[in-house]
């Protein structure tokens, strides 16, 4: 009976007394003392929600046009109807609609760019870090050239080589996301590769794939994770931009970036149409830099008190 | 495969190319280690104990560290000529390591528990719950209190001791022929010292492995080793049985190791420890002759001119000095 006890402590324990529990629920508990980070967190929250739930929660089909209801103002505004709360584009489409279907873009432009960003800057970094010599040379000098390119000037160009469409504005984003990656990883792996354990973990056999992806890397997760934050919403911003010059999504895709684009000419008659992409991409971007601070003062041991 | 040594080593010559030279960190050591037998090998740092078992692991990076010559007869097989997969298998599995960190030799992310399943799934082929029961009986081999429930902890939950008991249950967990232990008990304090050491021994007669004990302390190589290797800057100096060496050191680098022991009590006459003059000789620049001439109250004409060969005193008790030609 007793030892039952004690063995549905632990559990409890592990979670809540400080001795003895893992440092990950330190770490979720100094983000959640960061007010920012907490901020930053339920923006996120809500837009992924968002994202997930837009065909239950959004009013209307975001592509059916109506040509009675063109650039309604909002809700609260003279002529406005509470049927499309914050008002119509050009094609009478429900901009709260499709603001709730662009955050869908945004958010899948951000798990697939920076999932290619992550993944091959990781594998690269690593490898470049580990076996130093010309393999670190020739693949951080291929990144220095990706660095060296204006950011949305690159982007422009691979783009254009790929053709306009919002699967190649993700891989493009991705692509030159990988440098930023790389160089993280690299510098940590370089870091972590002096230390015992990596020693020890050849000295009981382990193949170096298993000694830099097993053992290194696994200590290497937390720039990995705060880059991973702050870079998603870059993606966000950068996918915005290119769908804004045309070469991202592709009408009739509510886009954020596209919306604006779209409102750009009608700005002086029907300011909604421009300026609710607007605050919606500032408000995805601003979530993800403030959780990344927050996860960056979380889980970085030299800023630990 | 049998072989008349478990470890014969023939003049091993590890050698590091770095910017000013070749810096000579073991020059033409050779001993033996049988089968369940220590073997200590004493000497101060920087001497060339690490470097002489790593070279057994093949862990010297290479470069800036080569392998200028020698053997390494394992059971018989030179494992410096092994391909690096086959050295693979060798490496935790029939040879060792203990290392002399315990605080920042285990991974800080995964459980201990993992850490020494993950040696058993490298070289043996089990299932889960197997390796699991395996992982639990080194635990238990090692003497860490409820196994069961400390396979879940991460390291920064332990304390150094049960550190280095898991290091050792790693070591242990393959059922190895030979286990080097580099400085196994220095960065432990000296009550948890004597417990690792005690643990050692009697793991040694359970499972029967040969250990390669190293270490800077005599004292504890008179309580851990059969035999003993004395080296000084790269070289070995003196090689015997563990008694021989205590009652009857004959290199006046031993003779000097003896004497700077402190002995309780002894001070009131004696006033002051004595110490062997001068500094180890840069491996950059070794001297003329005999490596310990310079610090050698005994030395004379020879040897400042010539290198002493290895002389055999009998009884396995062999001396690198010309006092003994």
């Amino acid at each position: 009976m007793a030892k039952n006890n004690i063995e549905k402590m632990s559990l409890w324990a592990r979670v809540t007394n400080p001795e003895d529990r893992h440092p990950f629920f330190d770490q979720i508990e100094k983000l959640f003392k960061n007010r920012t980070g907490v901020a930053g967190l339920i923006i996120i929250t809500l837009f992924v929600l968002t994202a997930i739930l837009a065909p239950a929660i959004s009013p209307h089909d975001p592509d059916e046009n109506s040509l009675y209801d063109q650039l309604k103002p909002p809700v609260w505004n003279e002529g406005g109807s509470t049927k499309n709360l914050l008002g119509t584009d050009d094609l009478g489409r429900d901009m709260l609609s499709r603001l709730i279907y662009g955050a869908r873009v945004s958010l899948t432009l951000g798990i697939v760019s920076v999932g290619i960003a992550l993944v091959c800057g990781s594998i690269l970094g690593a490898l470049a870090g580990f076996y130093k010599g010309w393999p670190d040379n020739l693949i951080m000098r291929v990144m220095d050239i990706i660095l060296a390119f204006p950011y949305i000037l690159l982007a422009i160009v691979i783009v254009a080589y790929l053709g306009p469409s919002l699967r190649n504005a993700m891989m493009a984003i991705g692509i030159i996301n990988i440098p930023r990656f790389a160089r993280i990883i690299r510098a940590s792996v370089i870091e972590e590769y002096e230390k015992d354990y990596v020693t020890a973990a050849r000295a009981v056999g382990a193949n170096n794939r298993r000694i830099i992806f097993n053992a290194i890397f696994p200590n290497c997760l937390a720039p990995i994770i705060v880059q991973a934050s702050l870079g998603f919403g870059e993606a966000i911003l950068s996918g915005a931009g290119l769908s804004f010059l045309g070469l991202g999504a592709q009408p009739p895709l509510s886009e954020w970036g596209a919306m604006i684009a779209q409102g750009r000419s009608m700005i002086l008659r029907a300011w909604w149409v421009m300026t609710y992409p607007g605050i919606a991409i500032l408000l995805a971007v601003l979530g993800f830099n403030l959780l990344g601070d927050g996860l960056r003062d979380a889980l970085d041991p030299r800023l630990r008190d | 495969m049998t072989a008349e040594h478990l470890l014969e080593i023939r003049s091993l010559k590890t050698y590091f190319d770095v910017r000013g030279g070749v810096l000579k960190a073991v020059d033409d050591v050779s001993f033996t280690i049988e089968a369940g037998e220590t073997l200590g090998l004493v000497g101060e740092s920087g001497c060339g104990k690490t470097v002489t078992a790593n070279s057994i692991m093949r862990l010297v990076p290479i470069p800036p560290g080569r392998i200028a010559g020698g053997e390494i007869l394992f059971d018989g097989i030179d494992i410096l000529k092994l391909p690096a997969s086959e050295m693979r298998k060798v490496r935790g599995n029939k040879i060792s390591m203990i290392f002399q960190e315990p605080m920042t030799s285990l991974n800080p992310v995964f459980t201990v528990g993992d850490q020494v399943a993950e040696v058993i799934q490298l070289h043996k082929k089990l299932s889960q719950r197997e390796i699991r029961d395996r992982v639990i009986e080194a635990f238990r081999l090692v003497r860490i209190p409820a196994p069961a429930s400390r396979i879940k902890d991460y390291p920064h939950q332990m304390s150094g001791g049960m550190r280095q008991r898991v290091i050792i249950a790693m070591a242990l967990a393959c059922n190895p022929k030979l286990m080097i232990a580099d400085e196994p008990s220095t960065a432990l304090d000296v009550t948890i010292q004597a417990q690792i050491l005690d643990l050692m021994n009697k793991l040694k007669e359970e499972t029967g492995a040969s250990i390669l004990f190293i270490t800077h302390d005599l004292g504890v190589i008179a309580e851990m080793a059969q035999r003993v290797a004395v080296m000084y800057a790269g070289k070995i100096m003196e090689g015997a049985d563990v008694d021989t060496l205590f009652s009857e050191p004959k290199h006046p680098y031993t003779i000097g190791l003896m004497g700077s022991i402190p002995i309780l009590g002894i001070g009131k006459k004696e006033k002051r420890l004595s110490t062997i003059p001068g500094m180890v000789p840069s491996l950059f620049k070794l001297p003329q002759g005999c490596l310990f001439h310079e610090r050698c109250s005994g030395a004379f004409t020879e040897c400042r001119q010539l290198e002493p060969p290895m002389i055999d005193l009998g009884n396995g008790h062999i001396v690198r000095c010309h006092k003994y030609a």
